[in-house]
């Protein structure tokens, strides 16, 4: 986004969330759907957003459609609230939303929206996240008509798609889906649980928060509900099994910065050569420096 | 120049603001089934405010809504802008909960099962009355709602309506001023033992 743009002087002209109130309500409408019935991609008339398609529409309109005055947003770019997405979307909200307040701290974030990753802190039921998707259909690689995925949907028919993972297991030993992993919701619908690594798809289930799925270029919405099964796919020899994080001696990589132990781990190479591994969770691996410091400072007076 | 409204709206219900805390609630209540949520005080000042305001806040031209038991009045109908349709098709049905039901609603189908129809009931009192026990998705282990004014002739339909999943109905429960809602997923029994399972 452009860092000049403002809105245009004419207030009258734009409503409180930037979306009119028609649109809103049948975001909301399908909001309703998508949540009665768990891990169904719910269509919906997408708007037109002033920002690309690809840059988190679809989250944008759920948010947009959710957020009221006595909200606290937090947005979320694979993890981090700095990265150029988040910020922009960020005061894209601040801009529309007048008197909603933003927030880092996921604790303090009753709406969540974000990219690629669910927050390592666990969720409440107070809180709802939002998650940006780029291709809402897990049965698009293996079945290019729309009207046939629909059915096979409806009958909870995924054969294919685990002969796909099957063939995966064949060839590789090993199911070769990073991230975008097909899980089951409530026993049917099979869903694109958006770009979240494999190690975020644990906490799609029996979630306290309510998920929604929002995409823009692809005009669907999807929800799994709080305290709902979300099971990804696998079979009875071949456990699904998440991010590796151990290294040579089999001891599980930490934070460099704050030496955590738990959470999902980015790798960078340093200016000379050498791999570290740091929380991608920003917020996390801030707040936990921030607990070290003052208790550090606790033991030094 | 700033342009006054022709005349002020009387009620706060088809104010943007309200509908948006409204529709929270009521996605509260959808997310976790069973839980009771008491919708804003400001607008319960006349009587039948609250189906006015579950309405504002989910219908428009695009839907369509049944009146079966002629429930919304010829003034709400022109403020809502909404169609009128037979309960068979319509996307939103409002009934009264003391009444059996005599009609079919739109299940929707394998395809879209997102048009299977919402049915917006009016009951006595949440919160008193028979104990409803519901499971599900949304609801930990179990969630025991009390509700008196529906006939037990809604749950059996409801039953048979949301026998094949994922084709449904699904159902918003309302009083004078608490909201209930239940998902097309989740599975209610009475409490004496009869079930109505899903």
């Amino acid at each position: 986004m452009n860092p000049y743009y403002e809105l245009p002087q004419d207030e009258a002209g734009y409503s409180f969330g930037f979306l009119d109130e028609y649109a809103k309500r049948e975001v909301r409408r399908n909001i309703l759907k998508a949540i009665c019935i768990p891990g169904y991609q719910t269509p919906y008339a997408s708007r037109e957003m002033p920002m690309g398609r690809g840059f988190g529409t679809g989250g944008l309109q759920l948010t947009l459609s959710l957020v009221g005055r006595s909200d606290t947003l937090k947005v979320i770019d694979q993890g981090s609230d700095d990265s150029v997405n988040a910020v922009n979307l960020r005061h894209f909200i601040e801009l529309t939303c007048p008197g909603v307040d933003t927030t880092e701290r996921t604790q303090e974030a009753t709406l969540i929206q974000s990219r690629h990753r669910i927050p390592e802190r666990r969720l409440t039921s107070a809180q709802i996240l939002v998650l940006q998707v780029p291709y809402p259909d897990p049965l698009v690689v293996v079945e290019p008509s729309e009207a046939r995925r629909k059915i096979m949907h409806g009958e909870g028919d995924y054969s294919r798609l685990l002969t796909k993972l099957y063939e995966d297991i064949v060839r590789f030993d090993e199911i070769t889906i990073s991230h975008r992993y097909p899980t089951r919701i409530n026993g049917h619908y099979v869903l694109d649980p958006s770009p979240i690594p494999r190690f975020d798809i644990p906490k799609l289930n029996q979630s306290p928060a309510l998920i929604l799925f929002g995409a823009g270029r692809e005009k669907k919405i999807y929800a799994v509900p709080p305290y709902t099964n979300a099971e990804p796919l696998a079979f009875d020899d071949i456990a699904f099994r998440t991010e590796d994080f151990t290294d040579e001696q089999g001891l599980r990589r930490s934070c460099h910065r704050c030496g955590a132990t738990d959470s999902f781990l980015d790798e960078f190479t340093s200016n000379d050569g050498v791999r570290i591994y740091q929380c991608s969770d920003s917020d996390y691996c801030n707040q936990r420096l921030s607990t070290q410091h003052s208790a550090a400072n606790e033991a030094s007076r | 120049m700033k342009i006054e409204p022709i005349c002020k709206p009387q009620s706060a219900v088809w104010e943007p603001a309200v509908q948006q805390k409204a529709f929270r609630q009521l996605m509260n209540a959808f997310a976790f089934p069973g839980s009771l949520e008491t919708l804003l005080p400001e607008v319960q000042e006349r009587e039948n405010n609250l189906l006015r305001l579950i309405l504002a806040t989910l219908t428009d031209g695009a839907v369509t809504v049944a009146d079966p038991h002629h429930m919304i009045d010829d003034h709400d109908w022109s403020k809502l802008e909404t169609n009128r349709e037979t309960p068979e098709k319509a996307r939103f049905i409002v009934a009264r909960g003391d009444t059996a039901p005599i009609f079919s609603p739109a299940l929707g189908s394998l395809e879209c099962p997102e048009m299977g129809a919402t049915v917006i009931l009016n009951v006595t009192y949440i919160g008193r009355g028979e104990a409803l026990v519901m499971r599900g998705p949304g609801i930990q282990s179990e969630k025991v709602i009390a509700c008196s004014g529906l006939t037990p002739a809604w749950l059996n339909k409801r039953s048979e309506w949301n026998g094949a999943f994922p084709l449904g109905v699904d159902m918003i429960l309302f009083d004078t001023a608490r909201v209930i809602a239940i998902p097309r997923t989740t599975r209610i029994k009475i409490k004496e033992g009869q079930s109505w399972d899903m």
